[in-house]
């Protein structure tokens, strides 16, 4: 329909009278469209698919491999303070071995060590014929060439072979954060879609078939409501032994958080049982579990899905609590909340040990936290606050 | 009234008795049995031990016997520190615990409940965007690293607060906030939103109405009610607090409960493990219990089914 002027005649043809000019949106892009103008979850969404890439993608992308351990470059920090002398530069590790560095960062190779003096607290290190000796009776220790003038000239570069450090078997931190935060978002997914699969098929039979199945059903999960969980994921992990490592985590988290799902779905299953359709599909015949299965379940999508993305972050919490109390998956795999606990008794001399991974599991939490509250406001525009 | 505390109370009864029973049984699916270890003890010497602890009887024997023992508050010998009892743990560690939870508890109600007020009474201004940043940085940063973060800045490179122990009111501060930081964050916004919908309802209008001050308005009506959903929320945070002095006590060589219960997971401890296991779950739901009772006696409108 064209329009000359603001102020000339509509067209009043019937086939334009009826006409809806805006285009009609689905469900789901209405969904996306409260979503997309929420910019927390959009920041959410975008950490989420930075990390899967980091994850999945990153470990493709490094010279090093997560368990690889390499006992000369031990606790090397992110950035590494060097003493230049004569165009050649050395870096003192913690556990003072001498690393001969190259001008952009990178690690050559360790420098032979000649004998260590204990009386004296000092150790000689042959770099190409001539002499360096180490004062470690000092701190910091002070490096002393042939002629007796201690190298005073420090600068600090950035490690280019580790470019966030090693850990305290000289494994590169890099490589174990990908790895560590594929193996937690790994449980964490697991243990999330087994909660749900749980608890839809609890909640949905509970409030499918109502009468005494869904009170004894319901006074079940009350009791499992009351039962401090953390303690039972804790005791199912010490059951079910460390040697499996992965497999019990994934069993203790999705043994005990199924009850918040089975409540949702019962909600649901109850307030739509009653509605017209599920009576048109019991008159053609439709059997209980098709009704089940086919209408009710699709229709409850939207609260089971925001329940999903709320188990998500939790789990990863979970695992992280169980990893740090010595509970996670077994050397050398690494999830985040084992390096964590790894890390804890160098955080003195190596805090970059624990804030790499503290920062990925807080990244993960902010990503899923923020997915979750805008997906629960797109989902239920009414239940804005 | 008493009709529903004596439903809560069969209910708690037949709660603690699944506990009870449950973590009875996942300990005795452990493989091996407990003085199964690297080293090989000489069969007399298993023998011996498996009749001196009663562990050749069928498993409902056993499980009766720990029951009995159990009313009779015995929580059984240590399996990995001979001579100890698993009640030597508790009457140990408990009462430091317990001290680091209630100060954890008060310093919770006594910043988060002010921090809500504020929030909600400021909306959308920059007082209630700094409690909200807060908050969500509370609940997504994971207790032990906020510990970890606090003991690194505060006791190692300021030096202001000790490191490990619990010697002087100075000890208290981080792990206090650390334990509390969840708790927290999530109390401050709870305590925003439902003083945001109070402050919505139309008692609100009528009180202002009658020329009340905005303070009166909001001490005498609206937080009255508003903090009903607060009160509810203790339960499940008293729960919070608990399992998170593991770690805490853990990076702060804490002597509570928490520590022995992590010590007693690394050992496979599993006499402690169950005893100490039994003890938390049976303490939170008498928490919990206490507060829905209380709730009840607040709340008038609540129906006791």
């Amino acid at each position: 329909m064209e329009q000359t002027g603001l102020w000339d005649k509509l067209e009043s043809s019937n086939e334009n009278r009826e006409r809806l000019w805006t285009k009609s949106r689905t469900f789901a892009g209405d969904v996306w469209f409260r979503f997309r103008h929420k910019p927390t979850a959009l920041l959410g969404l975008l950490l989420i698919a930075a990390l899967l890439l980091f994850a999945l993608g990153g470990p493709f992308l490094l010279d090093h491999d997560y368990s690889q351990q390499n006992l000369d470059y031990v606790n090397m920090p992110p950035s590494i303070q060097v003493t230049d002398t004569a165009g050649s530069r050395f870096y003192v590790t913690p556990n003072l071995k001498l690393i001969e560095v190259a001008e952009d960062g990178t690690l050559l190779a360790p420098v032979p060590r000649l004998q260590d003096d204990f009386n004296s607290r000092t150790q000689t290190f042959d770099y190409n014929g001539t002499t360096l000796t180490l004062n470690y009776g000092l701190t910091p220790p002070a490096l002393v060439d042939e002629s007796g003038n201690p190298i005073t000239d420090v600068e600090t570069i950035h490690n280019k072979d580790y470019p966030l450090g090693t850990d305290g078997l000289g494994r590169d931190m890099l490589a174990r954060l990908m790895y560590g935060a594929r193996i937690s978002l790994l449980v964490a997914f697991i243990a999330a879609a087994v909660n749900m699969v749980i608890g839809i098929l609890y909640g949905g039979i509970a409030g499918l078939c109502g009468g005494m199945v869904d009170s004894v059903m319901m006074r079940i999960v009350d009791i499992i409501n009351t039962i401090p969980l953390t303690l039972y994921v804790i005791l199912i992990s010490v059951v079910l032994g460390n040697n499996s490592g992965l497999v019990s985590i994934v069993i203790a988290l999705s043994s005990v958080y199924w009850v918040d799902m089975a409540r949702v779905v019962r909600g649901q299953v109850l307030t739509l049982k009653s509605q017209e359709f599920v009576f048109a599909a019991r008159t053609i015949g439709t059997s209980s579990k098709d009704i089940l299965l086919r209408h009710l379940i699709p229709n409850a999508m939207g609260p089971i899905l925001v329940t999903v993305t709320m188990l998500i972050p939790q789990a990863i919490f979970m695992e992280a609590f169980l990893g740090f109390i010595g509970l996670g998956v077994a050397p050398p795999m690494a999830s985040l909340g084992t390096m964590c606990n790894d890390a804890i008794e160098a955080l003195r001399t190596s805090p970059y040990q624990l804030f790499e991974p503290a920062l990925v599991i807080c990244i993960t939490m902010f990503g899923f936290n923020f997915v979750g509250d805008g997906l629960r406001d797109a989902l239920d525009p009414k239940l804005k606050k | 009234m008493t009709k529903y505390i004596i439903k809560r109370v069969i209910m708690m009864i037949c709660t603690l008795l699944l506990i009870s029973l449950l973590t009875f049984i996942l300990m005795h699916a452990v493989p091996g049995g407990p003085f199964t270890s690297d080293r090989k003890l000489p069969e007399a010497v298993e023998a011996a031990l498996n009749a001196k602890y009663n562990l050749d009887d069928p498993l409902p024997i056993q499980y009766l016997d720990y029951m009995v023992d159990l009313f009779h508050g015995d929580l059984g010998p240590s399996f990995q520190y001979e001579g100890r009892s698993v009640n030597d743990f508790i009457t140990s560690g408990f009462p430091v615990s317990a001290r680091l939870g209630v100060t954890t508890i008060c310093f919770v109600l006594l910043a988060a409940i002010p921090m809500g007020i504020v929030a909600a009474l400021k909306n959308g201004r920059w007082q209630d965007m700094l409690v909200m940043g807060v908050a969500t940085l509370g609940v997504t940063i994971p207790s032990f690293v906020i510990a970890t973060g606090l003991m690194y800045i505060f006791s190692y490179k300021l030096g202001w607060t000790p490191t490990i122990g619990l010697d002087s009111w100075r000890s208290y501060i981080l792990p206090v906030i650390a334990l509390g930081g969840y708790s927290l964050a999530f109390i401050a916004r709870l305590m925003r939103s439902s003083l945001l919908e109070v402050m919505g309802q139309d008692y609100i209008r009528t009180a202002r109405a009658k020329g009340l001050s905005e303070f009166k308005v909001v001490t005498r009506h609206a937080l009255r009610n508003a903090l009903i959903p607060v009160i509810t929320i203790l339960g499940p945070t008293i729960a919070n607090l608990l399992t998170g002095s593991f770690v805490i006590e853990k990076i702060f060589a804490l002597p509570g409960l928490g520590i022995h219960f992590v010590n007693s997971i690394t050992n496979r401890d599993y006499t402690a493990i169950m005893g100490v296991t039994i003890f938390y779950a049976a303490f939170l739901i008498a928490m919990i219990f206490v507060v829905d009772i209380f709730y009840c006696l607040i709340d008038p409108r609540i129906k006791y089914d």
